[in-house]
């Protein structure tokens, strides 16, 4: 049990997630030589799931457990760590024995992966240049890249949503909008 | 007689300018409230908790009870037209309702959202005025073994949220149990899954994560199927709304998830998501077409909005009748009323029945003002479904950004709704349903409290030694079951 604790945190914690991600990786590519290969995400989900359930039951062995009540922080975590290794375990059966379906065809994933850059760049924004600012930048970006370009909406749209941002979040619910570093900056 | 009296005494309070526009206002704020992601009904109210100090405190119970009834119909609105549940007990509504815009009905879903909302919060206030006094004594005796029974009762319903992916649903399940358990300890004050970062030491906050899991989930995988060469036109010619007999059939439906759900409500901490959830199963489970729940069937709209509409009158019964908030509305409802120097309680019958009569009274008509508002307004909300994707989509993103920010003004809430939009259209292209990561992330913490309770009270046995457990075992046990028995028999 102890040599388990030293994964539960720290150095030995880096070690173990870096063993799970090897572990998932030899997965993906075992699976994607084998005659299962039209199956791998059905096979990859299971497995990252009882990675993760291995994960946590590694931290909880770091727990400082409560002997008297017999219900320490640990037990319910547990309960259902091990409902997610039995369900795993389910799931793999029915990918392996022909249960599910071959893995889903992937549509435009480009267009989703911008979109994800996208947002990224809005969240960093919004720390530089202020909620309001990024804002804009972040609809008309979107907008324009779904190539839509009827101006007149993408203005109306824009303005419209940031005097709502700025009227019932900002002055009525006392939101505090990033005003961003930048501008603090140059307005102090 | 002294009821009625009372009660006519309440309506005849509401005979003036002041109180029906509080209702008035009451029901347009609690619907916007309700319809925007990020703002839960608690919010609403506590929103306007400040503006109702120089109120007298029967305006100010009315102003607030009517915002806590429209909000959660409020959250039904973008739940039908965009997947976004304005509310968490909206998740529920999504299920059908979201179908049912795609397929080009978006009135269907919207006008039963609406009626059943009505219904339900109809109901739920006739149950609080007529048994709120022995429903609440019967609540708060409830032992924590009959608590955590309940929440594996709520837990039970995703066997039939999951349909031929059964073990799908229960890992999802299970995902947002464990999700649920990050944080501080409740009970020993244990960091659990923390790694050190403190802004994880209240675990994820719910209202991003179920934005994130709905509303960005389903704008990733619009996303996928996007072809930008293609111009989309909208579907919605004209949509039809339902006529008189299709709400009439859904009599029974509404009619047991309002009781249901106002049921549900009168128990601490349980809920109107829960609510939603059981009747929806319920539905689902008593149906002659299971199958076509999740797909677009007016009655999972009902069961969910009646339930949830319901549940208020239902929260409202602790709180009234013992002085004991239920739920983070009731809790804010409670700070309300001792600012105007009102102590809820037994007593509060006898010594202020002008207060409670005329909330009462209030809380009936701010049901009939908001299927007069929402029939009206549905002409409005409708036009969400004709904003072309193009602009819907990046729209539907900045809500979902400042609507995660405004809960805690937290940016790691913010991340956390982004990764949780991520993990959501992965999980759903490889057939995991989302919604039972939400019901687990809302159960967990009462199962898990109350678990450990009985446990420290009266050891493991005590889940099988006190009757009210044990029955809702058997119910928890058979709500499992009746799925597969029904698949089964289907399939012979």
């Amino acid at each position: 049990m102890e040599k388990i604790q030293y994964f539960s945190h720290d150095s030995g914690l880096y070690i173990l997630l870096a063993i799970l991600a090897v572990f998932l990786g030899l997965v993906v590519f075992f699976v994607s030589r084998s005659g299962k290969k039209e199956y791998t995400g059905r096979i990859v989900f299971p497995v990252v799931f009882m990675e993760l359930a291995f994960l946590f039951f590694v931290i909880i062995s770091g727990f400082s457990k409560t002997k008297e009540s017999g219900v320490g922080p640990e037990v319910v975590p547990l309960l259902w760590i091990t409902g997610i290794f039995i369900f795993s375990i389910i799931l793999l059966i029915q990918a392996l024995t022909g249960y599910e379906k071959k893995d889903p065809e992937w549509g435009n994933l480009k267009v989703v992966f911008i979109y994800i850059l996208l947002i990224i760049a809005y969240l960093i924004l919004i720390q530089i240049i202020g909620y309001y600012f990024s804002t804009a930048l972040f609809l008309i970006g979107g907008m324009l890249f779904l190539k839509y370009n009827n101006w007149k909406v993408i203005i109306s749209l824009t303005a419209g949503w940031l005097l709502f941002s700025y009227f019932i979040f900002y002055r009525m619910l006392y939101v505090p909008l990033p005003e961003g570093s930048l501008i603090t900056l140059i307005l102090g | 007689m002294d009821l009625f009296s009372n009660l006519l005494t309440g309506f005849g309070y509401l005979a003036g300018i002041q109180p029906l526009v509080a209702i008035v206002a009451g029901v347009i704020l609690g619907i916007l409230a309700g319809a925007m992601p990020g703002l839960s009904p608690s919010m609403g109210v506590a929103l306007l908790v400040p503006f109702t100090y120089k109120l007298s405190p029967q305006i100010s119970l009315i102003l607030l009870g009517s915002i806590y009834i429209a909000a959660n119909y409020g959250g039904s609105i973008t739940a039908v037209t965009i997947n976004t549940p304005g509310t968490p007990s909206a998740v529920v509504t999504a299920f059908d309702g979201y179908p049912l815009t795609k397929k080009g009905k978006p009135g269907v879903g919207l006008g039963t959202s609406l009626v059943a909302s009505t219904v339900g919060g109809f109901i739920g206030t006739l149950i609080l005025i007529f048994f709120s006094v022995p429903l609440a004594r019967l609540a708060v005796k409830l032992h924590p073994a009959e608590y955590f029974m309940l929440a594996i009762f709520g837990l039970s319903t995703v066997a039939s949220l999951g349909g031929r992916n059964w073990a799908k649903a229960f890992m999802a399940a299970m995902l947002g149990l464990l999700i649920n358990t990050i944080g501080i300890d409740p009970i020993s004050g244990v960091q659990r899954f923390t790694f050190g970062n403190y802004r994880l030491f209240d675990g994820f906050a719910l209202v991003p994560a179920l934005i994130g899991l709905f509303a960005l989930s389903e704008v990733f995988s619009r996303l996928e199927e996007y072809k930008l060469e293609k111009a989309v036109k909208s579907k919605f010619e004209k949509t039809k709304w339902p006529k008189f007999k299709d709400y009439w059939k859904l009599k029974i439906t509404i009619l047991r998830s309002s009781v249901l759900g106002t049921l549900i409500g009168i128990f601490p901490g349980a809920g109107a998501t829960i609510a939603a959830f059981l009747s929806y199963d319920l539905a689902k489970k008593s149906s002659k077409e299971p199958e076509t729940f999740g797909t677009g069937n007016p009655e999972g709209v009902a069961a969910a909005e009646a339930a949830n509409s319901s549940s208020v009158g239902g929260a409202l019964v602790p709180l009234l009748a013992l002085g004991i908030p239920g739920s983070a509305t009731t809790a804010v409802l409670i700070g309300a009323l001792m600012i105007h120097d009102v102590n809820p309680g037994p007593l509060l019958f006898v010594e202020r029945p002008d207060i409670v009569y005329s909330l009462f009274a209030a809380l009936l008509v701010a049901n009939v003002v908001m299927l007069v508002l929402g029939l009206w307004g549905s002409k409005l909300w409708i036009k969400v479904t004709e904003i072309p994707k193009k602009v819907l989509l990046p729209s539907i993103l900045a809500i979902s950004i400042i609507g995660s920010f405004a809960v805690h003004y937290s940016f790691f809430d913010v991340i956390s709704c982004v990764g949780f939009g991520i993990a959501g259209w992965l999980l759903k292209k490889y057939g995991f349903p989302v919604a039972p990561v939400v019901l687990g992330m809302v159960l967990g913490g009462l199962a898990e409290t109350n678990f450990r309770r009985a446990v420290i009270m009266g050891g493991y046995k005590v889940f099988f030694t006190r009757p009210v457990s044990v029955i809702l075992l058997i119910l928890a046990i058979a709500s499992f079951a009746v799925p597969f028995l029904q698949d089964r028999k289907k399939k012979q």
